[in-house]
């Protein structure tokens, strides 16, 4: 299996939690996962993938074709049927409580319906994940201009994100989950209302993450962003793998 | 740990802003209840020490058909503690009794002239250790003292220790109802509000979960709510108790009941004791509404 290192000239994203992910174990590794919705909705069949540690990854494929139920298994919002879905060496269907919130700390997750509160503001939402690991409110604040920057989002810093365009709200949700730096980011459609000026700033904010250590899988159906990368794409049509695999033959297993 | 301190308050101050309305009535109904069984406590207290001053002077008179000679009084004496300690025995001779009576009577003494110094019977006063103070142990000493030789009858003020003593259960009685007012008010009111924020939090709960916060960062500043409301519920309830405290004793002075009772405010222990539990209390009720409402 192959496995994707992070960059040295690049500053490590966040040593502590990277610790966590070992490098000689593919960060995410699901084997033969099954699921199905009741009353026999097949979201996902039988799929194997495993994903190396600093790897950027799309996975593409049309609407209803299980993305993201597959992103909702990695981060343990949903469990498989069948199969086994390891993160970074944790089973997920054999982990205790305390350790998937331990683990979700560690995965930054871009929500197709974004999950962001409407009452709060930009920077507030922003500072929730890092709060709930109680880094310090200068580091905090720090972190949060240096996110609405790049997003290009600073004069919405005190708004609420409730008063916000579709398009920025989406921006704020992909903040949060970059927040903290995480070694693992999930992104559900990160770019689906945003136009191409801004979609290219996200990609060059997940570029920037991935430089620095973070393994990213992007589940998207938008072309654009994919079309001209050089990551590993990998196609699901009605919770399959197609068997197509662009750039790289990487570590997928097939079904 | 500086800094979870300062995000457990900085929540908690979010939960008070998003539940204001509701967080300000939970604070009254618990000012309410501190204050209704802090009023009947303090009442009682009042009653049980002035019941106490009062029995510090508490005797059994025995009256007898004829005066005791000095040479049996030992023997009189020996009889009545056979009973059981007493702290003081007091012979009071027809002379004695009639010149306390002159005393007594000061001005108007003159009515005395007619009578001759012989005309009150001798008695023995008993004056009964504090531990025997009680009333069915005075009816039993009492019914004792009346075996005594040339004993005619003996009187303690049955009639009025009793209705002392009913009065005093009585308001025991209301003091321990109130007390279960006070309990019942307060884990209610606190569990149905924190279950109020927790519904009202809903989505945020649901984002924390999903970004990984522990129990504790979800809990603590729901916990730290209810002490909150707990304490500056008690907190009013009894300043405000004391406010009418003063009032009262400011406004009904002078020559009275309260007077007699020579009636007092808590000590601050008594206040820390009321304060302490109600903020407990509240406490217990907001643990037992978050493990109720919050599966995390």
């Amino acid at each position: 299996m192959t496995k994707s290192k992070p960059r040295n000239n690049q500053k490590p994203v966040n040593k502590q939690m990277l610790k966590s992910f070992p490098d000689d174990m593919p960060i995410v590794d699901i084997v033969k996962a099954t699921k199905v919705y009741p009353p026999d909705i097949v979201a996902v069949q039988n799929v194997s993938l495993a994903v190396g540690k600093g790897e950027l990854i799309f996975l593409t494929g049309m609407s209803g074709a299980g993305k993201t139920t597959l992103l909702k298994m990695i981060c343990c919002i949903e469990q498989p049927n069948k199969g086994v879905i390891e993160v970074a060496g944790h089973d997920l269907g054999k982990i205790k409580q305390s350790e998937i919130q331990k683990l979700r700390r560690q995965i930054g997750v871009v929500y197709q319906d974004f999950k962001i509160l409407p009452k709060q503001t930009v920077a507030e939402n922003i500072a929730i994940p890092m709060e709930v690991m109680y880094r310090s409110p200068k580091e905090i604040r720090k972190r949060i201009d240096e996110l609405l920057e790049t997003l290009r989002i600073t004069h919405k810093r005190n708004i609420q994100t409730g008063k916000l365009s579709r398009g920025e709200q989406q921006r704020v949700a992909i903040a949060r989950a970059a927040a903290n730096k995480p070694p693992l980011i999930l992104a559900d459609e990160p770019t689906g209302n945003l136009d191409p000026e801004v979609s290219g700033y996200v990609m060059e904010l997940f570029e920037q993450l991935n430089k620095a250590g973070s393994t990213i899988i992007i589940a998207t159906h938008d072309e654009s962003i994919y079309r001209k990368s050089r990551h590993r794409q990998i196609e699901l049509q009605h919770g399959l793998f197609s068997g197509h695999i662009s750039h790289r033959q990487l570590p997928l297993i097939d079904a | 740990m500086g800094h979870k301190t300062y995000f457990h308050i900085k929540q908690t101050g979010h939960n008070l802003r998003q539940n204001w309305p509701t967080q300000l009535m939970t604070v009254m109904t618990i000012s309410l209840s501190v204050l209704i069984f802090s009023f009947f406590l303090l009442i009682y207290l009042n009653i049980v020490n002035a019941g106490s001053r009062l029995g510090d002077e508490l005797r059994l008179i025995v009256y007898l058909d004829e005066e005791v000679k000095p040479e049996v009084m030992p023997m009189y004496e020996n009889k009545i503690r056979e009973f059981g300690e007493v702290e003081r025995i007091e012979f009071i001779s027809r002379t004695k009794a009639f010149e306390r009576l002159g005393r007594q009577l000061d001005s108007e003494k003159d009515v005395l002239a007619d009578l001759g110094p012989d005309f009150l019977p001798p008695s023995i006063e008993v004056y009964p250790v504090r531990n025997m103070r009680n009333l069915t142990r005075l009816k039993q000493f009492s019914d004792f003292l009346t075996t005594l030789p040339a004993a005619q009858k003996v009187q303690y003020g049955q009639s009025w220790l009793e209705r002392f003593g009913y009065f005093t259960e009585l308001l025991r009685v209301i003091v321990i109802l109130s007390g279960v007012l006070l309990v019942m008010a307060t884990v209610f009111m606190v569990s149905s509000t924190i279950r109020l924020t927790v519904v009202a939090k809903e989505d945020e709960l649901e984002v924390l979960r999903l970004v990984g916060a522990d129990n504790k960062f979800i809990q603590t500043p729901l916990l730290i709510e209810g002490v909150l409301q707990g304490f500056i519920g008690s907190g009013c309830g009894i300043l405000l108790l004391y406010l009418i405290f003063m009032w009262t004793t400011g406004h009904l002075s002078g020559p009275g009941f309260l007077n007699m009772l020579d009636f007092s405010f808590f000590p601050p222990k008594i206040t820390a004791i009321i304060a302490g539990t109600s903020t407990l209390l509240c406490a217990g009720g907001s643990l037992l509404s978050i493990r109720k409402y919050m599966r995390i």
